[in-house]
């Protein structure tokens, strides 16, 4: 359960922090006219298109990657901890 | 750094009550010797006056009477259980920490930081918010004015269109600061509390909780300042501004309290 718990924050708060900074980063360059390609091979985060009057904004797996990435992270780094303490300081 | 001029006070919600040191916040107290006696009856006196008085009473050589002196205030200044009151200017304490740090250089030690506890008062949600923005706002302005300078500078490669986005990320940051803070002395109503300020930490501290009360208050920070950054990026949205926008994104920056790298998000794991 304090392994799904740690997985789940970290997903959670790495997930939601590039989502919200890809959001805004689109939407500026939205405002700005301007075109925007934030991707690591085939792998893409976000990307804004001008098309005449009208843009379109994509949101690629590369977040969706950014939020398991900092899950497993955040798992690892909890169970690290855990381990790191003295025996009779454990509580599970 | 601890000078003769500035002033031992007892932190707020720590008192003296027959020959005991108590604090209401974490509901213990510890008993004291006549020394320590003698030295927090002067609670308000300047520090070099109390060392003058200490060797005076006790029979000490200055030497010895400022090391015991500055050696106990060190010790209960860093239990958050004294303050020391400064009253030079911010501008020549910066340029004598300057001056220390440079001499402490050499040895990769920094000068050792000064904890201020602050008092909060949790009866109310809107006392909470005022009492904990009022205790937390020095520091927060500071860091959004780092913050903004950090940004600046890659503005300046960007060029002079982004000027706001500066302002923005320190407007975010300083707010970020003040509504985490807040958050968690909400979460805490009723149960007495502090805020203390020692050196780059901030938290707050408070009396024991049941262990489903201490997960809400960890988690309430995290989650009200990324709350409030998802209104700003919404607000920013649907404004057609995308300054606006940019402020919420340091709140939302919040969200990585939730992970073990921070206390809020070690407490929220289970650890």
């Amino acid at each position: 359960m304090r392994s799904l718990r740690a997985f789940v924050l970290g997903a959670v708060a790495l997930g939601l922090l590039a989502y919200v900074a890809a959001a805004v980063v689109a939407f500026a360059a939205q405002a700005d006219g301007r075109a925007l390609d934030v991707s690591l091979g085939p792998l893409v985060f976000v990307a804004v298109v001008p098309n005449g009057s009208t843009t379109s904004a994509t949101f690629g797996g590369g977040l969706a990657l950014v939020a398991l990435v900092g899950g497993a992270a955040n798992l690892a780094a909890a169970a690290l901890i855990r381990r790191r303490r003295p025996p009779g300081d454990r509580l599970d | 750094m601890i000078a003769s001029a500035d002033r031992l006070l007892l932190a707020p919600g720590v008192v003296l009550e027959d020959g005991h040191l108590a604090d209401e916040v974490r509901g213990e107290r510890w008993p004291l010797n006549a020394a320590g006696t003698f030295v927090l009856t002067r609670s308000g006196s300047r520090v070099g006056q109390i060392v003058d008085e200490l060797g005076a009473a006790f029979g000490l050589s200055e030497a010895q009477a400022r090391a015991d002196v500055l050696q106990f205030t060190w010790l209960l200044n860093g239990l958050a259980l004294v303050n020391l009151e400064r009253r030079d200017r911010r501008f020549g304490r910066l340029v004598e920490w300057i001056a220390l740090a440079a001499r402490l250089a050499p040895s990769g030690a920094w000068p050792a930081a000064v904890a201020s506890r602050r008092a909060v008062d949790t009866t109310t949600t809107f006392r909470s918010l005022a009492t904990s923005l009022a205790a937390v706002w020095s520091r927060a302005a500071v860091v959004a004015l780092a913050a903004a300078l950090v940004v600046a500078q890659f503005v300046a490669v960007i060029g002079a269109a982004a000027a706001a986005y500066p302002l923005a990320v320190g407007l975010g940051t300083g707010i970020g600061i003040g509504v985490h803070e807040a958050a968690h002395v909400i979460a805490l109503r009723g149960v007495p509390s502090a805020i203390v300020l020692h050196g780059r930490r901030l938290f707050v501290l408070h009396a024991r909780v049941e262990s489903n009360r201490r997960l809400t208050v960890a988690l309430a920070g995290p989650v009200g300042a990324v709350a409030a950054g998802l209104g700003f990026a919404a607000l920013g949205v649907v404004a057609g501004a995308p300054q606006l926008a940019l402020v919420g994104v340091p709140m939302v920056a919040h969200a990585l309290a939730l992970t073990v790298a921070c206390g809020d998000g070690r407490v929220a794991c289970g650890l």
